[in-house]
Formats: C-alpha cells, structure tokens, sequence
C-alpha cells in the first residue's frame, strides 16, 4: 500500500557577514509574502541560578523600543504594514520573527537591526514588562489546572540545573532583575555572531542579500559569550513525587524519561516511538486505554527536544474509579511489548506517510519554514538539514525503534508524578517550592504542542481578527 | 554603540508590491444537489477536503444541547464496514487526518492528505459521513467521557466566562448553549443519532470543497460516484427565539476562590455575519482591539501593566452576534481595567477616529489578507465560511476594496450603534470575594454565580 514519495526540494541559499551574522534566504514566489525570523542563541539553558525567567523577561525588552524606534512602536510598525509578529523563548534559543506583506520586506530588517543594535534599556520598561511577565505567568501557569504540576515533572528529570529550571522563571528572581542586568545580558547574547537570521517568501535574491548587508554589516561584532554546561547524569533527578493542585478538578499522573539530545540516532527513533505510542486515535496507548481497558478519560505524551538531554512524557486523567496502579501497569506493559517485538510493518508505513504529510504540509507557510531553518542553521549550522533531516527519521528501522524503547522507556529510571486535587486551605501561602515548573505548556484538556514550539510571549496568540463561533470546544 | 547612519532615521519606504493570484475555483452541482467546488493547486503533493452542511450546535434540539457535537464526534467511531479502530487506523496509516466538527452555525467532515491518496481519504471520508452506525459501545464511551471533559472544563476560568456570556447575551436562543450537560448526554440514545444525522446531513444543504493537487473533472467524478445516491431532503427554516433585551449594565460574577487572575469579557448585541455593517465593524473592532498595536494592548497592557493581553472580539454569526472585550487581569486591578475598557468603549463612541488610524486599521486588514490565505487550510477556511454564511463569490477578490470604503464616520456610527455601555454585560470569573467591591461602580447590579452555573 506504501506509494513512492518525493518531498519537493527547499531552495536556500546561506552567507555571514563580516560580523559574524549568519543569514539564510528561502526564495518562494507563490504568495506575496514574506517571513523575517532572527534567533539568538539565548535560552533558559544559559540562566544561573537567583536569575531564572531572564531570557524571557528580555524576549519582552525586545519590544521596548531601540535608538530609531519608540517604545512599543516595533507592535505599531508591524500591524500598520500588514504584519503579524511574536517572539518565544525556550531553553534553547529566543526568537522573534514577523510574516509581513512581500514589499515590507525593509521594514522588518529595519526594525530587527535596530533592536540587535541598540536596545533602550530603561528602568520604565524592565518595571513595566516585569508585570506583563508576571501576568502571562498568572494566566499560562498559576491560574490553570495541571500545569504548574504537570511542568514539575521536567525538574524531577534533570539534575543539571541549567536544564531544570524554567523557561518562566520564578516571580522572585524576575523581581531580582535590574536594569544593569539586562544591559549586561543585551551586550553578551544579542550580537550578531551570536545569532541567526533567516527570511524565507517571495522576493528577489539580490535585493534581499543587499538589504540585509546595508541594515546589519555596521553592527559590531561581540566576544563570544561563555560557553554552557548542559550535562547530564543518566539517572533522573527524582523519581517519585506529589503535587497538591489546588485547581485541578479530578486527580491526573504524568510520566517522564531523560533521552539523548536532539539529532542524534537514538533521539530520531525515539520521537519515531513516541509517535506509535501516543500520538493519534491509532496509537497504542489510546487504543489499549481510551478504548480497550477504558480506562482513561484522555492520555497525552509529547518530547521535549532539546540540544542537550531531552525529556519524553506522558500525561493520563484517569477515569474517577480506576486504580491509577494499573493504568500504570498496562503502560509499562505496552512498552515492554514495543521493545521487545518491536513495531509491526503497517506501524512502519504509517509512521513513513506522516513524515511525508506533515513535511509537505508544513513547508507551506513561509513563517514555518523561516523558523526551521534558523533552528538548523544556529543549533547545527547547516540550514540545508531543512531538506535532508528528513532522511534521518525514514532511514529508521523497526529494530532500532524496538532497542531504544527498551533501552531508554522499558526501564526504571523514569519519574511518577501523582497531581493530587488539593481543598483550598491545604495550600500554604508561601512563596512556592524552589525550582518552578518546567516548560510553557498547554493545560489539559488541550493535547500539550512540544514545549520547544510554545509561544511564550510577547503576546498571546491573537485572536482571530474574524470569529464565526464561540463555542468552546 | 556605532554612529547612526542616516537611513536608520526613518522608517524604509516598501518595494514594488507584488501580485496576489487569487484561486480559480471551479463549481459544480450534482443532481441531488450537493455543491461541489475545487481549486486546482499542483505546487504541492498535498489536498485538504472539507464537506460542510449548514447546520450546527444551533439546530440540536432544546433538550439535548451538545448533540451535533456528540454526533460529529461519533462519525468516526464505527461504520457499516469498519470499526472505530479500523478508521484510525486506515486514516493514520495514509499519514491522513480526517476529523469532525460542528460550530453554532454549520458542521465539517475536514481531510488532508498527501495528493498521491485522494481516492482513499476520499473513500474513508464518504464512508464515516454517510455509512455511520454509532455503535452503542462507543456511544456510551463517547458519553461517560464527555461527562468527565465537562468536570474539567469548569476548571478552565475562559470556559465559565464564556459559558456566562453566552448565557446572558443569548437567554432562550440556542447560541446560549455552549457545550452538552449530563443530562442531555443521559438522554441520547443509538436512534437519536441515526434520526439526527439523517435529518442534518442533506446534500441539498452541503458543499464539498477540494483544494489541492487535484485533476478537477477526474475529483468531480470521483466524487459523483461515491455520494450521488445520497437523497436530498427537505430541511427545515430556522425558526428560533429572539435574543433578550439588555436593559441596565449588569455584572455577573462566577465565583472561582482561589483566582490568580480575573477573566474580564464586556459583552454587547452585535451583528449577523450577513449585516451590511460587517465591514464598518470589522474597521471599529481593528482600531479598538484587534491586535496588539490596537487601543485596548496599548492601553491595558503596554500603558497599564495590568494584563498580558487585551482585546476585542467581533463574533458575527448566521443568525446574531456579540462584540466583546476581553482581558485576563491580576485580581487586585479588576475595578481599574473595568475602568480604562469603559474608557475606551466610550472613547470610541464619543470621538471621530483619527485619519492615521483608520489608515492603520485599512493597512493592517488588507496586509494580513493574503498570509491568511497561504496555506490549503487557510485558503479552504475562507471558501467555507464564504458557502456557509451565504458570503458573495467575489468575496475574496472584492475583500480588500470593501476595507478601503470604510470612513471614520462610518466607525463611530457602528459604534454608537452597537457598543451600547450603559446596557454591556459584564462578565467575570474570579475570586469573588476579592472583585465583588470593584465590580460594584460599575454596574447597577450584580449577580454572583458557582463554578457550577448556580445563582448563588
């Protein structure tokens, strides 16, 4: 039933600057638009310890305005032209990207430039997006069921804090921020041999390297910035725990497991198991749980993909008389299953035609593909793996994705954690537990996106511009 | 830093504008009067397919709320030749998708695939939408589920918010529904969905829409061949109770103790998706809360720290509509955000809009345009929403002129006309407790309700 396949081939082109600025151009005529995405290599990896939330509390410094550009001009600039803009921050990278009208294209550099060159950093601003911060944290986080939980989970897996602390950071630590603090961070991480920028749409290859030659080769080249340390130990940090949830309507468990970083062989047949377990009606896990056993109400697993140790999880409310101990039980034995017979060969054409689909579908939208690219030009410098990585995940084979459940899932080095619905007075009003949750995450019942794909400021997702229904679904 | 150079003063002026080539999209009809339309794409090797009927959670009956929901969910749960598990598992293994849903106004079977497997989604698509079983094992799945999903969902603080809004705006009108309740989930049975689907799914009332890497005369045939002998039938006019009349400004809290935040939504009658004010009120709701250069972020959040976002939603359906202003603020600053939105509600009421921002608002509509339609599902998205509501066929090609007419005095008449602030309904989820005292100069009344939607 398997048909040949050939995913249409991404045009890119890559140059550097002499400041060391790496740029990459996606020439694609097909709509009259255009997507610029500029990526600092800057995330939560790179935060010590009292200075948690700091690459993300700067992610918003970033729209407050540089020598050219007023304050919060940079949203005015945009939306005036026709534009959409955000910027995230992970543990990996801080990104800030614009999908723009094809002739804006010098607007968006104009605007990247400026920023990457001379920010305003006053006491104001840092005052002013400390509260936005603060309240995309009560929204995302502290006002929602599961989540601040749910993200326990990630700290019980590492043992480096550099990878087990948040990307939000703590309410203390951002009030600890000053603004000779992010003075200090802007020089260190936002210069151009620290970053990436990629622009990816309709416009003309010589006009666009010109553009981008004019707006960024004067900006001054930095020292590099100190190197960091994301090691980690095999075993998981903590393997059991309790979280008292003083939102959560019925109790839920999570399940987590440390896994190799990113791009690497184990990693690509891992997030090709990951698939099989949980993703979709046709998994495994759902059709032994939802269906099956009916045991559960929903399960939800996702990998949290890093360039350092990753994180794969699982996520399950379980129905109100189930016995979470067997649940449990049926999951370890599904795993057991899969690494020791190993996928079957209808698993294996499945997981082929959802490479494919989800690589052509994807590959539409310009800002998708900016975005991609940047990733694969700052974590491995060639942005050419936008084509070729693919190949990394359809030369896996059923035996290998057998040899790594077994050897990373089927074992007892993994985390529990119970989310236990807590009355409103058992929760103490004191600061929280040191360490906060983990990474910006969907609360249930929404399926959780990877933690690496969350947009976590400066703005929420916009509403629909034009809503047909309401309906909460 | 290094010495400004001189370019860096202004903002750069845009290069030559480049062409939009909108879709040619081609339309047929078969005997039994299903719609056909197709949009030939050869870029990619992909192809989206959506067969939308306009009939939604508006139509379910007044006893069994939910039920178009339930009923969509259940399509895909088992047909006259394969099992639940079959489907996922035939749909997956192509590397598909094909999911079921139903809005107020209409309901979709969507599928995606690679073009190279038309013929099977295609097949599996006809299948679930015309040779549906709703086996009893998995309507009683579907139903203890769904019973646990609406305990979590009055966790959620938008969910209440939205669940009062809707309550209030809408009274008798089915729009005042917003998802199933346990008893209406007890009261659905094997035949109610059998009866229903038969009576909601008229091919008279429904049209397919094909996007992608597609041979039109060689769809349309295939097509033809798999859903023309499905009969057409009569289907009944809507027929429903007007909406209630708002007489003073009134609050309504929903109690949720333990709040970090409180979720804020200002409610006003608004418009029908058909009404010749669309436009004028998609401009108002532009310069008023749109996006995030839009007078209600600069205010509430860039000016006043008090939220993360603020914004407005122009919620234009089939039959009526609402336009409301939204923000998640910290508890202690509820009474002081209901202030600066009764600011900016009025303030557009009381003043013509400047010329720049009726500029702003016309470039932003118009840019956004074209990213809305650059991918097969935003391009479908549109062509639905254009069958469902009736919308001109030259909508999309006529969309951007019709921004560009609009005046700032047009604005301020809509505004005038439907931002209507001494009769708003102010909603809020949170800690009562804590918000009720704020709430109060603000609205001649409040009523204080539970997590549950009991009046307390």
């Amino acid at each position: 039933m398997q048909k040949p396949f050939q995913v249409p081939h991404t045009l890119i082109e890559q140059f550097t600057l002499d400041n060391g600025l790496r740029v990459v151009l996606n020439e694609d005529h097909s709509v009259p638009v255009v997507s610029v995405a500029v990526y600092y290599d800057v995330g939560s990896r790179n935060e010590r310890e009292g200075r948690t939330g700091f690459a993300h509390l700067f992610e918003h410094m970033m729209f407050q305005g540089s020598e050219n550009v007023p304050k919060a001009a940079h949203f005015q600039y945009i939306s005036n032209a026709g534009g959409t803009m955000n910027g995230t921050t992970s543990s990996e990278r801080t990104n800030y990207f614009e999908t723009l009208p094809a002739n804006q294209l010098p607007l968006a550099l104009w605007l990247e430039s400026d920023r990457m060159r001379s920010l305003n950093v006053t006491q104001e601003n840092l005052d002013n997006q400390r509260e936005a911060v603060k309240e995309e944290k009560r929204l995302r986080y502290d006002n929602q069921p599961y989540v601040n939980g749910f993200l326990r989970l990630f700290e019980m897996s590492f043992r480096n804090p550099a990878n087990a602390h948040s990307t939000i950071g703590s309410m203390e630590d951002l009030d600890a921020a000053t603004v000779a603090d992010v003075q200090e961070f802007f020089r260190i991480y936002y210069a151009p041999n620290n970053a990436v920028l990629t622009i990816a749409g309709d416009f003309d290859r010589t006009e666009a390297r010109n553009l981008v030659e004019k707006y960024f080769v004067t900006i001054p080249q930095q020292s590099a910035p100190p190197s960091v340390d994301v090691s980690e130990p095999e075993a998981v940090a903590q393997r059991e725990d309790t979280f008292l949830d003083k939102l959560a309507p019925v109790p839920a468990f999570a399940l987590g497991w440390k896994i190799p970083a990113r791009r690497t062989p184990d990693f690509y047949a891992l997030s090709l198991a990951s698939h099989l377990l949980f993703e979709g009606d046709s998994s495994r896990l759902y059709q032994k749980l939802v269906k099956g056993e009916e045991s559960v109400v929903q399960i939800q697993g996702g990998i949290d993909e890093r360039r350092g140790p990753s994180g794969l999880f699982i996520v399950v409310i379980p129905k109100p008389d189930r016995e979470d101990a067997q649940i449990r039980e049926t999951i370890l034995r599904e795993l057991n299953d899969l690494a020791t017979a190993g996928p079957g060969a209808e698993e294996m054409e499945k997981l082929r035609n959802n490479l494919f689909n989800g690589a052509v579908r994807s590959r539409q939208s310009s800002l998708f593909r900016a975005q991609q690219i940047a990733e694969f030009a700052l974590y491995d410098g060639d942005p050419d793996l936008f084509n070729s990585d693919l190949e990394n995940y359809l030369n896996v084979t059923d035996t290998q994705i057998r040899d790594v459940v077994a050897r990373y899932l089927d074992t007892d080095n993994r985390v529990l954690l119970d989310i236990v619905p807590a009355p409103q007075e058992a929760i103490p009003a004191a600061p929280h537990p040191p360490g906060e949750p983990k990474q910006p995450t969907a609360p249930l019942p929404q399926i959780p996106p990877p933690p690496e794909k969350t947009p976590s400021g400066p703005l929420a997702t916009t509403p629909a511009v034009e809503s047909v229904s309401d309906s909460p679904k | 830093m290094p010495e400004t150079e001189t370019f860096r003063r202004q903002m750069p002026p845009p290069l030559a504008p480049r062409p939009l080539n909108f879709p040619q999209p081609f339309e047929t009809k078969l005997t039994n009067g299903l719609q056909i339309v197709v949009v030939e794409e050869p870029l990619l090797p992909i192809v989206s397919i959506r067969l939308s009927f306009r009939s939604g959670d508006a139509n379910d009956p007044p006893n069994l709320p939910g039920l178009s929901d339930m009923m969509t969910h259940l399509l895909t749960e088992g047909t006259d030749t394969r099992s639940s598990q079959q489907i996922a598992e035939e749909v997956e293994r192509l590397g598909a998708t094909l999911n079921v849903g139903s809005s107020s106004d209409f309901t979709t079977v969507a599928a995606s695939a690679l073009s190279i497997y038309t013929d099977e989604i295609l097949d599996l698509l006809a299948d679930v939408t015309l040779r549906p079983t709703f086996p009893k094992n998995e309507v009683d799945l579907a139903r203890e589920n769904t019973k646990q999903l609406l305990i979590q969902q009055r966790a959620q603080p938008t969910f209440l918010a939205s669940e009062r809004t809707a309550q209030v705006m809408f009274g008798a009108h089915p729009y005042s529904r917003v998802s199933p309740t346990p008893e209406s989930l007890d009261a659905m049975a094997v035949e109610t969905f059998v009866e229903f689907r038969r009576s909601v799914f008229v091919p008279n009332d429904a049209v397919m829409i094909i996007v992608g890497d597609v041979d039109r005369e060689e769809i349309t045939a295939r097509v033809e061949g798999l859903f023309a002998n499905w009969e057409s039938r009569t289907v009944p006019p809507w027929n429903f109770p007007a909406l209630p009349e708002q007489q003073a400004r009134r609050a309504y809290l929903v109690d949720r103790p333990g709040s970090a935040q409180s979720n804020i939504i200002i409610a006003s009658e608004g418009i029908k998706r058909t009404s010749p004010d669309y436009f004028p009120m998609l401009l108002m709701h532009t310069v008023l809360g749109a996006n995030a250069s839009s007078r209600l972020f600069m205010n509430l959040r860039e000016d006043k720290g008090y939220t993360y976002g603020a914004y407005s939603t122009l919620d234009a359906r089939r039959l009526a509509g609402t336009f409301r202003t939204t923000a998640e603020v910290r508890t202690p600053v509820t009474g002081a955000s209901l202030r600066e939105f009764f600011y900016e509600l009025d303030r557009i009421r009381d003043e013509v809009v400047s010329e720049q921002e009726l500029n702003n608002a016309k470039s932003y509509l118009t840019g956004v345009f074209p990213i809305r339609i650059e991918t097969q599902e935003g391009l479908i998205e549109q062509l639905v929403n254009i069958k469902m509501f009736y919308l001109p066929d030259d909508y999309l090609q006529t969309y951007r002129d019709h921004v560009m007419e609009i005046t700032a005095d047009d604005i301020q008449r809509v505004a005038r006309k439907y931002l209507t602030t001494d009769r708003a309904a102010i909603v809020i989820v949170g800690d009562a407790a804590e918000i009720k005292e704020q709430t109060k100069p603000f609205a001649s009344e409040i009523e204080v309700y539970d997590t549950e939607g009991k009046r307390k």
